[in-house]
């Protein structure tokens, strides 16, 4: 009998995914425990292997579909084997089905975050099934412009759906169209079907007569008057898509500022020469790093100042007793900040590990998704001090009231009393948080008790 | 007025133009036009080999012997004539009296476009900051900017025995010179210029005998087309021996391997038109280190050289060795010169063979365009479709072929053979400029009656 293979869930929020790269396609031999194809949440991806051995006998979905989750994405089976009533029409556990972008939008789904969350994604309801209405750009964007702009821009293999109009609600009107063309080259006829049909584009002046531009100088990148030709247009990762949604959004919908202080680095420094040591010789099981102490002293400081443990919400504050300290993550597919749940309960060699851990995932990609989202974590901590930054300006991870920057270490002159001055190794901490929750004087003051905790840390190591 | 300056007051020219053929004298004159300071240098006569050895003298005697011919062959349209004779000195003559009239013609060009013409051989001194210089007879002139149209001279390959034939071996030049019809010519090189030469004798009752190396003659053009052209003329009576090598010439025998056997024959004269060699020496061209390629001056689009503000033209580029390609050349000079970016166009550069029937093509031939892997399709027509071809050709016969491009139907090649194909030509050479597709030339209205409808037959053929 047939095997189905559905799109798996991957925590609690996820409702979709994106399928990122179909590794197996309809009629290829797959061995179990071959990967049939990887899919993306909103932070992480996967890889879903083949549970049997087989051939697969149906595939439903296509790279960059977004599918709901739990929806059949293969059939694997012995050649020639019934796989019918396989197909997701009718499925119990979701009455919708969604594919990419080349569907249509009937009644976007309220169900999913993403409605907010990624625009570019369409998801609907399919009440009418049987009969998808398919759509292209161009013909919503048609509707939009003048019958006779229509006309003009077809002959003239104008694509009308990059125009925006000049007639009334923006409108594309048939002066519009011959605006472009008097800015464009000239092309032959034989370019303006291949304009038309093949979407090449015409760049600069053309190797015809007087310079019209001729089929052979149609490029499918216009070659930028500055740059050249030496870049490449990269369609953007759903990661990336959502990272910068989110990035541009803290910006545009908070209160941020930044102050930056210094620590005296002294003590933290022995401490990490001791743990080391102590790591090396076997003495120490985990590798105590500055940056875990940095964030020990952080969750020390924030149950000082619950005010800063908190998420903003606009007509409320969330102030949390637990701290859930999210760890800014470099990785190949992007920043991701995953989360160490209940980081006040654990030792420094406990908060190493954990840390550790969700940065481990993270770069491999098999993180929990919902120790990504951004309201499962009080209070971030990004580092950028293995790097030699001395100074910048992190952004706060939204609904969070605030996040620390941690930079490098570099020496700085001290007045160490009785005349003496010496040059001391000093960590350097920004620390941005939102102006509308917390006021400067908290703020400073709690970046100040950051600074006290790392001077006078106390570790248990042993 | 006159630029020559003896003193140390040197006067700068705009432009230094070397030869004054085709690409020198036509550059000159739109350099002039344009208002720049021009100075040519010609050593022989203007107008180059074009004007006094190649194009003009040739298409005057082809045109006697055509007229002759038609005399003589009146009876086909009703026209008797008794004593029906042509004088050889006579046609000779004329072609004297023709190429005079022409060159005069230049010479009044030049003067009416301010262009200061110095009879004699000029050499080139070197590149210095203010530009190029050039000596001659003594003087020194100083450009910013050189023009080099040399040419080109016929090549004579080291077939053993070759030199020692003293006045039996004729190049295009010598053979424009003869003083007396030769009762039989031997042809070594079946090209455009032997087979015009061919034409010309075989007309007159010479006994014309070809001899080409290659496995057909007028290598390069349409391959359909040469075999219906040398079968024309075996049917009057040239021998064609193809896939000839010549191995030795003695006296006035012509020693060829043909299939692995040896043929000898004889001829008054033995005519020499293998090919023609770019002139790049004797006019100091080595003071300026210029790139060679392939035995000529190596030029890019815009016709420049490696060294700043020297540019090539015409044969001595050694790519096209056809008069309106060097002045075409010339002017993309000027254009770039004066301000009007410009470029130079290979693919719609018109070949004609002004034998009786002519031939003429432009652009992709059958053979070319399936060397370069061009999807294509054909259409062909006899030019008995066009009414007027009909009229005026009684018992003649001749073929329009065009090949566009499979996809767009863009045109992309088009040969004929017939009369007057050469003057009909230019039609498709404008279509292949400008890219136009078969709907584009179906709306062109051709004129009734002409031959040059046939053109039009052949497109509504597709």
């Amino acid at each position: 009998m047939a095997t189905v293979v559905i799109l798996p869930k991957q925590g609690q929020s996820v409702e979709s995914c994106i399928i990122t790269e179909i590794k197996k396609k309809k009629g290829d031999v797959v061995k179990k425990g071959d990967v049939l194809f990887a899919y993306e949440t909103d932070k992480a991806s996967f890889e879903e292997e083949s549970p049997v051995d087989g051939i697969v006998l149906e595939s439903f979905y296509n790279e960059g579909d977004e599918v709901e989750v739990l929806l059949n994405m293969m059939v694997i089976g012995e050649p020639g084997e019934d796989y019918s009533g396989s197909e997701n029409i009718g499925t119990e556990n979701k009455g919708a089905d969604i594919t990419g972008a080349d569907a249509s939008t009937i009644e976007p789904t309220k169900s999913t975050k993403s409605t907010e969350s990624s625009p570019i994604i369409q998801q609907f309801n399919l009440s009418e099934k049987e009969t998808p209405i398919y759509r292209d750009d161009s013909t919503i964007q048609q509707s939009f412009s003048s019958p006779r702009a229509k006309v003009l821009a077809k002959k003239e293999a104008i694509n009308i759906t990059q125009l925006s109009g000049s007639g009334p609600k923006g409108r594309i009107i048939e002066k519009d169209i011959k605006a472009v063309l008097e800015n464009r080259p000239k092309l032959t006829s034989l370019a303006k079907k291949i304009v038309a049909e093949e979407g090449l584009q015409a760049q600069g002046a053309g190797s015809g007569l007087a310079g019209t531009t001729k089929s052979t100088d149609l490029v499918a990148t216009p070659m930028n008057a500055t740059y050249g030709v030496d870049y490449e247009d990269k369609k953007l990762s759903n990661m990336r898509k959502l990272i910068a949604k989110a990035m541009h959004a803290s910006l545009q919908n908070s209160a941020q500022l930044t102050h930056h202080l210094g620590a005296d680095a002294r003590r933290m420094l022995e401490l990490r020469k001791t743990a080391k040591n102590a790591f090396e010789s076997g003495k120490l099981s985990t590798n105590i790093t500055l940056n875990d102490m940095v964030c020990f002293a952080v969750i020390k400081a924030l149950k000082k100042f619950p005010n800063v443990n908190s998420h903003f919400l606009g007509d409320s504050m969330r102030l949390f007793n637990k701290v859930h300290l999210g760890l800014a993550v470099d990785t190949e597919r992007g920043l991701m900040v995953p989360a160490v749940r209940n980081a006040d309960d654990l030792s420094i060699t406990g908060l190493a590990n954990q840390l550790k851990e969700v940065a481990g995932s993270c770069k491999k990609g098999a993180i929990a998704p919902e120790l990504l989202a951004a309201d499962s974590a009080t209070f971030t901590v990004s580092n950028l001090g293995n790097y030699g930054v001395e100074m910048f300006t992190p952004v706060i991870n939204l609904p969070q009231s605030a996040i620390l920057g941690v930079n490098t270490i570099v020496p700085r002159p001290k007045d160490l009393g009785e005349g003496v001055y010496a040059f001391v190794p000093y960590i350097g901490l920004s620390l941005t948080y939102d102006h509308r929750a917390l006021d400067g004087g908290e703020a400073t003051r709690f970046l100040k008790q950051i600074a006290i905790e790392i001077e006078t840390l106390e570790l248990d190591l042993f | 007025m006159t630029y020559v300056v003896k003193n140390n007051k040197m006067e700068i020219h705009d432009l230094i133009i070397i030869g004054g053929g085709p690409a020198g004298y036509v550059a000159a004159e739109r350099a002039g036009h344009k208002g720049l300071k021009v100075l040519l240098f010609e050593k022989k006569s203007m107008g180059g080999v074009c004007l006094n050895e190649g194009c003009i003298p040739t298409k005057t005697l082809l045109y006697s012997a055509k007229t002759y011919e038609n005399a003589l062959h009146g009876d086909k349209y009703g026209v008797f004539g008794d004593n029906i004779r042509f004088d050889f000195s006579k046609m000779m003559a004329r072609k004297n009296k023709v190429v005079r009239k022409l060159v005069a013609g230049v010479e009044g060009k030049m003067k009416m476009n301010h262009v200061t013409v110095i009879k004699g051989e000029a050499m080139i001194v070197g590149r210095g900051k203010e530009g190029v210089e050039v000596s001659c007879e003594g003087n020194s002139y100083k450009s910013k900017n050189l023009l080099i149209c040399t040419g080109s001279e016929a090549f004579i390959p080291p077939i053993p025995g070759i030199s020692d034939s003293g006045d039996i071996i004729l190049t295009n030049r010598e053979i424009l010179d003869l003083k007396e019809q030769p009762s039989s010519l031997v042809i070594i090189g079946g090209g455009v210029i032997g087979m015009e030469f061919a034409s010309f004798f075989n007309s007159l009752g010479t006994k014309v005998t070809v001899v080409e190396m290659l496995p057909e003659i007028l290598g390069g053009l349409d391959l359909e087309i040469s075999a219906m052209l040398r079968d024309h003329y075996a049917k009057k009576g040239i021998e064609f021996n193809l896939n000839a090598k010549v191995v030795k010439v003695e006296g006035n025998k012509v020693i060829f391997e043909k299939e692995g056997k040896t043929e000898t024959i004889e001829g008054d004269k033995i005519l020499v038109s293998v090919g023609r060699r770019a002139v790049t020496a004797g006019f100091g061209l080595e003071n300026l280190n210029v790139e060679l390629f392939r035995g000529g001056i190596k030029v890019d689009e815009k016709m420049r050289t490696n060294v700043p503000g020297v540019f090539a033209a015409g044969d001595v580029t050694g790519f096209s060795l056809l008069a309106h390609t060097a002045s075409r050349e010339g002017e993309v000079v000027v254009n770039n010169l004066t301000g009007r970016n410009d470029i130079m166009r290979y693919n719609a550069i018109p070949g004609v063979v002004y034998t009786n029937p002519e031939v003429a093509g432009v652009g992709e031939t059958e053979e070319s365009a399936r060397a370069k892997g061009i999807k294509f399709r054909i259409a062909k027509l006899p030019m008995a479709y066009a009414g007027r071809f009909v009229a005026e050709n009684e018992g003649g016969s001749g073929i329009c072929k065009v090949l566009v491009g499979e996809k767009y139907g863009e045109v992309i090649g088009v040969h004929m053979l017939g009369n007057p194909c050469s003057e009909m030509i230019y039609g498709a050479c404008m279509a292949i400029e400008q890219e136009m597709t078969i709907e584009q030339l179906q709306e062109v209205v051709f004129p009734h009656p002409t031959i040059s409808e046939i053109l039009k037959e052949t497109i509504f053929s597709f």
